[in-house]
């Protein structure tokens, strides 16, 4: 017989303390969204297939189906491009702070433990072109990482097409950059080292040979780049790193931050500064953002400036999920006409919730399959 | 006493060839593999006095213990790296397994018969790469071991597989008609792993890197 109670690949369903939990966080973010003024937006789960022309997938495919007229349309991979769709298709006036909340669908490689559907949360700030733009980003890292979770979250800091200035610099065979960068951004080492050797006569070979591990504490990157001479280009770039650090050193002391000079930026249409924050115990990235003042220029011919961030909701669920202490739960058992009493005992006990059980045999069976403490109201007890 | 788990490396080390070419080399460089000498049929090897943890899998396997940072760090083949695109870090080449990828078939197999191919391999996203390559469309059949049984049985026309020094393909009357990419053992670390662990990594790197430099002087 053909079982209909089966799951599509990569999905999954969420209840209990996993689903309270999440829901839980997501109200957290759009509390803290709401209190920064921030204008909620929704956008739908399917987007013409073109919307996504400048995403680059990495390793996954996107869900793909037919719509009446024929076109490919796709369940949305990312939430920025959406956005940037909604802006060129509407007018809007800029600027603009957008907040939002929903599911993304990326289909991973078969039967690889990843699931397909990710729920992700994030802000576009849209026609700033100042560094306070970015600030604001950082700033709410800190307060939403300092909220949610236990343990501390590092923010790293990055510079989008750092690589590509500095290659640019070496070689005018773009290919040739391209494979550099590619081999560097995945610390491919055996295969960049090879790429490099063809460097080895100029005077920027050693910055070349440490570049893959040019990641960490700011002060020590920032002491080893002053071994190297860099083109003036490259140093105006570091620049503003350095003043992004002071800045948060001075502004949320408490942060702790580093930086990578050897990572790629989340996509392709990245410009200026990126940034990303993760925890000691998670298994990816919980923030990632930053500039792309390009982005807009696929959907219209006015470039706008913008930055954006967005925020692993199933990450950071799966970290408090975790760390969370087993809750004690209680059931608390009453007589018909004690419902009063049964509400107000619900209402000052953590971790309780009714019996609906008819008689306390019932009632106990109950408490023991829930694993929960029995409260007996119809005895008079409450709980301290 | 026991090191703080923290701060824990989980190693994936590959079973098999890989594991019994790799344990000399931890060796030399100051890593005590006791206990995965002795291993009887345990997997899973916990150190008393350093910070790793050894896990032993199958090549494929390691693979996905680093994507899902169940391992940091992984001992496996540049073939499977391939294979199974792997998108972690590969900082070290250890000089060891290598091997290289050949098209092999009986002497009679003409590469430039017209006619679609049927090829034969463990690897089917290797040898669908090299065929796109030459701009040849082949049909692939995916066979799990024993691969020069495919020609031989008229399964095939042809194999991609990898060979080290030739021997059990000349002893199974093929010939080589290509050489594809060449192939040695890397060591892999998991992405978000070197960014939390960055100076116990690649400590752990810096001392095989110097073994492997070594060895390859001393070859010289």
């Amino acid at each position: 017989m053909l079982k209909n109670n089966l799951l599509p690949l990569g999905t999954r369903d969420e209840f209990g303390s996993r689903a309270s939990e999440k829901q839980h966080i997501i109200s957290v973010i759009q509390e803290v969204f709401n209190n920064r003024g921030f204008s909620k937006i929704s956008t739908p789960l399917l987007e013409k297939q073109a919307v996504f022309e400048p995403y680059k997938l990495g390793n996954y495919q996107m869900y793909r189906l037919l719509d009446q007229e024929g076109d490919t349309i796709v369940l949305r991979p990312d939430m920025t491009l959406p956005i940037a769709r909604f802006l060129s298709a509407t007018n809007i006036s800029l600027p603009q702070k957008f907040s939002y909340v929903g599911d993304i669908f990326r289909i991973s490689r078969r039967l690889s433990g990843s699931y397909n559907e990710l729920t992700q949360a994030g802000i576009e700030l849209v026609g700033y072109s100042s560094i306070k733009a970015e600030y604001e980003c950082l700033v709410l890292i800190n307060q939403l990482s300092s909220q949610l979770l236990d343990e501390p979250v590092e923010i790293e800091l990055g510079i989008a097409d750092f690589a590509k200035s500095v290659l640019s610099t070496l070689t005018s065979d773009d290919e040739l950059q391209d494979e550099i960068a590619d081999a560097l951004y995945n610390k491919q080492v055996p295969k960049y080292e090879e790429l490099i050797e063809q460097f080895k006569e100029k005077s920027e070979y050693k910055f070349l040979l440490n570049w893959p591990r040019l990641f960490g504490k700011p002060e020590v990157i920032f002491n080893q780049l002053e071994e190297y001479k860099l083109p003036d280009e490259v140093e105006t770039r570091i620049s503003e790193l350095k003043n992004a650090v002071a800045w948060i050193k001075q502004t949320i002391p408490e942060q702790t931050v580093s930086i990578d000079l050897s990572s790629r930026a989340p996509q392709k249409y990245y410009t200026g500064l990126t940034f990303k924050g993760f925890s000691k115990a998670g298994a990816g990235y919980l923030f990632s953002g930053g500039r792309y003042d390009k982005l807009l220029a696929n959907f219209q011919d006015v470039s706008e400036s913008a930055v954006g961030m967005g925020i692993d909701i199933d990450l950071i669920t799966d970290l408090v999920v975790g760390s969370m202490p087993k809750v004690n739960k209680k059931l608390i058992y009453f007589e018909d006409s004690q419902w009063e009493k049964a509400e107000s005992e619900l209402s000052k006990t953590p971790n309780a919730t009714l019996s609906l059980s008819d008689n306390l045999k019932d009632a106990k069976e109950e408490a023991e399959k829930m694993n929960a403490e029995l409260v007996d109201m119809t005895e008079g007890e409450t709980i301290d | 006493m026991k090191l703080l788990t923290e701060n824990r490396i989980k190693i994936a080390l590959t079973k098999g060839r890989v594991e019994k070419q790799v344990i000399p080399v931890l060796e030399e460089a100051g890593i005590n593999c006791d206990q995965i000498r002795n291993k009887q049929r345990r997997l899973i090897f916990d150190s008393e006095t350093q910070p790793f943890e050894f896990i032993l899998a199958k090549g494929p396997d390691v693979t996905t213990f680093l994507e899902r940072g169940a391992a940091d760090i992984g001992i496996v083949g540049s073939d499977i790296l391939t294979e199974h695109q792997s998108s972690q870090y590969e900082l070290l080449d250890l000089d060891i397994g290598k091997c290289q990828f050949v098209l092999a078939s009986t002497k009679d197999f003409d590469p430039n018969a017209a006619k679609r191919k049927i090829i034969g391999t463990k690897y089917p996203l290797i040898t669908k790469r090299y065929f796109d390559r030459l701009g040849q469309d082949v049909e692939i059949i995916k066979i799990e071991g024993s691969v020069e049984l495919a020609p031989l049985t008229g399964l095939a026309d042809a194999i991609v597989d990898i060979t080290e020094t030739g021997t059990t393909i000349k002893e199974n009357n093929l010939k080589i008609f290509d050489y594809l990419d060449k192939v040695s053992t890397r060591l892999v670390v998991n992405r978000m792993a070197l960014k939390q662990h960055p100076k116990e990594i690649f400590d752990f790197v810096d001392r095989i890197k110097a073994v492997v430099e070594e060895n390859k002087e001393e070859r010289v």
